[in-house]
């Protein structure tokens, strides 16, 4: 109805959204017509579990949100959800309870509406051995019933460009090596216009080339506007790509937020190696420094906003011994494998 | 919720199943929901006489339908008795027949098999006989009467109308004849008349006719044995149009490259051992009613070597019968089949009359004697020993 | 983007349908290029040619008996021929192959998540399955009588056809006649694909359904040729097969053909049913 909804219209790269848009969103759902390619969350998930037939609980009570426009990195451990998660998103496991909907859409009830602008690379490629690259293609865009054949050579052709096969195009998939059938499973996430991705360990497998080549076509494909929600067990992986991140662990969700978000969880924060810890202390905190302790002969306290040359300044002007200074900033894969290691109790 | 959505989903097969099965059972429940036809009171005298009275003056109408015959007479196994074109394999088992009936001088009888099939053929004074599987048509002199299999004990009748004929020929005095409920065969309500027999000696219970309420033809012959819930021999209707078949049915003209053949009477109602070499020692029948039986000669090494005695049917020349041509279909060769297999199921027995070996089924009861004679009848041993006996 | 999408191509009416046709053709070309599927049909196409070389030499040893006589005496006669030593087992063999294959290998190689998103929908493509299926049967069955028909023709004078009943036909009508033994036997193939598809649903092992089809065909055949189990033959689907040569009766036994076409009716919508609600009911998660 308004004209940004027009085709292309919001082609600008979306700012990098903040905790609101993953909280407080579900708002002005009611003042779009279609609540279809508009609604703000690409993917919503509300008490979801799966418990297969054993009995074993795959996927426990998750409540997932991925804002629209976002790069969401879905980390854990192998075997902790992630892709039972992933299949019941996509309609191929029915849950056990709870619901979820894709981009607006109820699943499995509107599978048929959402799917089609969902491109999904679920547990790595799978093909027609017989068939060559492009026939395989050509395939599975016959599946889609909303797929225009007349354009279907152009987008097949595209596609296999955009991941580097346009030269295998017409080879046997079987005499792919493994690289090239990754890549053929991204080409045919790649075969329309799509409004999310779904990659399940897209760079599984793959050499540190082609993981690059991966992380870029990702980037790119983000740049555009499209969703994606990309799964790893490795942080590194997707950590310069996602502007969000969920951790899974043993099929609970036990962190989601914007990336920037999880970053300040791990702020700088200043270490003084001193003899005189408590004097050092005292001195941090007269600076207005959050969170001064001290410990064995090492005062630590959140950096701030504070200008460590200063700090280091102060601290020798009130005659501190200092023995070691440093600005320390713990990596994000620290905090993953905080949240995702043995022994740690969670609350989310 | 979901999980009423997926019991709604397997209904649907459930239902498809109810469908499906109640298809395959409406004819059997609705005509049990509709009960048992009502018919006019008769009694017996009248329905038969009606009956007679019908085959008799011809007036038959033209009708076309589906015969289906069961026979479980407790015989040994018969397996590869020769498809659906041996006579001798109409002995066991279930089969089916089609007959096409434009009047009393145009029928035609079909016995289909297995890419095979055998008619009977009769317009005016044309009779034929054809075999597919043989690919030899027959041409039956005397007429349609001589096409009729005489009386005997043994049901050979192949039609409801000589299976009636029959039952009601070899009642004789013997015999109380009753009406049952009335029955409806082919979807037509029947009379049912229920033929006892009186003679002690008989194995048969009952013979139960079912003869239909509009036109007295009868529909359905069941044969039960003593003791037996199924009867052991039926030949019914399993479908049945009154209306007159279309005339091809009636003409039959040898197809080109078939072997032609002339004969006296069908070769499908003659004993394997050919006529000309025996005409001394013709079968005849023993005894009245429900006890009569049939003695004949045994044909020379019978059950010793089948394949040596088995004379073709059809008057060839026995140079032709080189083993090669044997064919299992020869209906000669099912005979000995079932010799043999009747033989291993013989017991040996004795007394004043001699010795010799018994053949006992749920209807039938075979005694070859040692002296080279066969007794056979529906009726105990000790009517054949009886039989036998008397020389 | 995905405005422009749905624009393309509407979801309902006939593009729905033309869509539908585009994943048929594309399910067609998948079964009639696979190397395993072309090997099996060009063994379907030979067996008559065998089978009639075969008769070629008996009949010239002088026997004149049988449907071997009426082979040799007229070759449109080898269609009829060829379906009745093929249709027991060598076309139902084909048949298994093919749709025990069409659920449970797209499952085994995993391509039926990527067919599920894409997404083909899980009745719609459980349907375009048979639908396939169905194809293959009418394909197979008229493969077998063309390649019979030609291999007849070369070897064996034609003509005006004798039939079982001694009857004389011409030879259109013949033609005619074989047209409807090819259409039978397709549907009784049908009724076989609809029970491997079944089976296809049931596992995400290809070869476990289709031996388990063509284990139930040859307990059945065992189960027909028993006499004292002749109570069951209504039911069995092989029972029903060789109905086929009611086309060369005079007149055409259609009440028993008729019956056998509503056996395979039967199992058709038996299996399909319980297919259907088993594929669209189940975790895929292969």
């Amino acid at each position: 109805m308004s004209p940004a909804t027009k085709a292309g219209a919001p082609s600008a790269a979306p700012p990098p959204p903040t905790d609101e848009n993953v909280t407080g969103i579900v708002t002005d759902r009611a003042t779009e017509s279609t609540g279809e390619s508009t609604a703000e969350n690409a993917i919503v998930t509300t008490g979801l579990t799966k418990r297969f037939r054993g009995g074993q609980v795959a996927v426990d009570d998750l409540d997932l949100v991925v804002p629209r426009g976002a790069v969401f990195g879905f980390l854990g451990p192998n075997g902790s959800g992630k892709t039972t998660t992933i299949r019941m998103l996509l309609g191929l496991v029915t849950p056990t309870s709870g619901a979820c909907s894709v981009l607006g859409e109820p699943i499995p009830a509107g599978i048929s509406r959402a799917l089609p602008r969902v491109g999904a690379l679920v547990e790595g490629p799978a093909f027609y051995p017989y068939l060559t690259g492009e026939a395989n293609l050509r395939r599975f865009d016959a599946a889609d019933p909303r797929s225009d054949p007349r354009t279907v050579r152009r987008r097949v052709g595209e596609a296999l460009d955009r991941v580097g096969l346009g030269a295998a195009a017409g080879k046997r998939y079987r005499a792919y090596s493994l690289g090239m059938r990754h890549r053929l499973a991204i080409a045919a996430t790649l075969l329309g216009p799509r409004d999310l991705l779904v990659l399940d360990e897209p760079t599984n497998g793959l050499d540190p080339q082609g993981t690059r080549e991966v992380r870029a076509l990702i980037k790119e494909v983000a740049a555009d506007g499209t969703t994606v929600f990309v799964s790893s067990h490795l942080l590194s992986e997707v950590e310069q790509m996602c502007t969000h991140v969920g951790v899974m662990r043993t099929g609970r969700l036990v962190a989601q937020a914007p990336i920037t978000e999880l970053r300040a969880g791990t702020a700088p924060a200043i270490r003084v190696e001193t003899p005189d810890a408590g004097e050092a202390v005292a001195v941090l905190a007269g600076l207005g420094l959050a969170g001064a302790v001290h410990a064995d002969g090492v005062a630590t306290a959140a950096l701030g906003d504070a200008a460590p040359e200063r700090i280091c300044a102060a601290l020798v002007r009130e005659g501190v011994a200092v023995r070691g200074f440093a600005v320390v900033r713990p990596s994000l894969e620290d905090v993953y494998v905080r949240l995702t290691g043995e022994g740690f109790d969670v609350e989310s | 919720m979901r999980n009423g959505a997926r019991a709604v989903k397997w209904g649907v097969p459930i239902v498809a199943v109810a469908v499906v099965a109640g298809v395959a059972v409406a004819g059997p429940v609705i005509a049990a929901v509709q009960g048992d036809p009502s018919l006019p009171e008769r009694t017996a005298q009248e329905l038969l006489a009606d009956a007679a009275r019908t085959w008799q003056s011809g007036t038959v109408r033209p009708m076309s339908g589906t015969i289906v015959e069961t026979a479980s007479l407790g015989l040994p196994s018969l397996p590869n008795m020769g498809g659906g074109a041996s006579p001798f394999s109409l002995l066991a088992g279930s089969h089916q027949a089609k007959v096409w009936y434009g009047g009393p001088e145009r029928m035609r009888l079909m016995l289909p098999g297995e890419m095979s099939e055998s008619d009977l053929v009769v317009n005016g004074d044309q009779v034929w006989w054809w075999d597919s599987a043989a690919n030899t048509a027959t041409r039956v002199k005397g007429g349609p009467a001589a096409g009729r299999p005489d009386a005997s004990p043994f049901p050979s009748a192949i039609t409801p109308q000589q299976a009636a004929e029959e039952a009601l020929k070899a009642a004789g005095g013997n015999t109380r004849i009753t009406v049952g409920k009335d029955a409806t065969v082919a979807g037509r309500a029947a009379y049912e008349v229920v033929l006892t027999p009186t003679d002690g000696g008989s194995l048969i219970k009952d013979v139960r006719l079912a003869i239909d309420g509009e036109t007295f033809i009868p529909l359905r012959v069941q044969v039960y044995a003593k003791g037996t819930a199924e009867p052991a021999f039926e030949v019914g209707f399993d479908t049945v149009t009154f209306s007159p078949p279309a005339p091809e049915n009636f003409t039959f003209t040898p197809p080109p490259g078939a072997k032609v053949e002339e004969a006296a009477v069908p070769s499908f109602t003659r004993l394997p051992h050919g006529k000309d070499e025996h005409e001394a020692d013709a079968p005849r029948v023993v005894g009245e009613g429900w006890d009569r039986v049939l003695v004949a000669s045994v044909p020379k090494g019978f059950g010793q070597d089948p394949a040596g005695t088995t004379g073709k049917t059809t008057g060839e020349t026995t140079a032709e019968t080189t083993g090669k041509e044997k064919s299992w279909r020869d209906s000669a060769d099912g005979a000995a089949s079932l010799a043999d297999g009747l033989l291993k199921s013989a017991t040996p027995v004795s007394g004043e009359w001699g010795s010799g070996r018994l053949i006992r089924t749920k209807l039938v009861t075979v005694l070859l004697t040692d002296d080279g004679r066969l007794v056979a009848g529906a009726v105990t041993p000790e009517v054949l020993y009886a039989a036998a006996g008397q020389k | 983007m995905a405005t422009e999408r749905a624009g393309a191509v509407p979801d309902r009416g006939p593009g729905r349908l033309r869509a539908a046709a585009r994943l048929l053709g594309a399910e067609a070309a998948l079964t009639f290029r696979r190397p395993r599927h072309l090997a099996m049909l060009g063994v379907l196409a030979v067996v008559p040619i065998l089978i009639g070389v075969a008769v070629r030499l008996v009949a010239g040893d002088g026997v004149t008996e049988s449907i071997v006589a009426q082979v040799a005496g007229n070759g449109l006669v080898l269609t009829f021929a060829a379906f009745f030593v093929m249709l027991p087992l060598i076309l139902p063999l084909a048949v298994s192959v093919v749709a025990g294959d069409a659920v449970a290998g797209e499952a085994s190689q995993g391509t039926l998540r990527y067919l599920l998103t894409a997404p083909a929908g899980r009745g719609r493509l459980l349907a375009l399955k048979y639908a396939n299926v169905l194809l293959f049967c009418l394909a197979a069955c008229t493969l077998v009588a063309v390649s019979a028909l030609v291999a007849g023709l070369v070897l064996f004078p034609s003509g005006p056809v004798t039939l079982l009943s001694g009857t004389t036909v011409p030879f259109a009508e013949g033609l005619l006649r074989a047209g409807v033994a090819v259409l039978y036997a397709s549907a009784g193939m049908a009724a076989l694909g609809a029970l491997a598809l079944l089976f296809s649903t049931l596992t995400e092992n290809p070869i476990g359904a289709i031996s388990a089809t063509v284990v139930l065909v040859v307990v059945s055949e065992v189960l027909v040729a028993i006499p004292q189990l002749s109570a069951l033959r209504p039911f069995l689907l092989t029972s029903w097969w060789n109905a086929f040569d009611g086309v060369l009766r005079a007149p055409m036994d259609t009440g028993r053909m008729g019956t056998g076409l509503l056996v395979f009716a039967g199992y058709i919508v038996i299996s399909g049913s319980l297919a259907w609600a088993r594929f669209t009911s189940r975790d895929v998660t292969s």
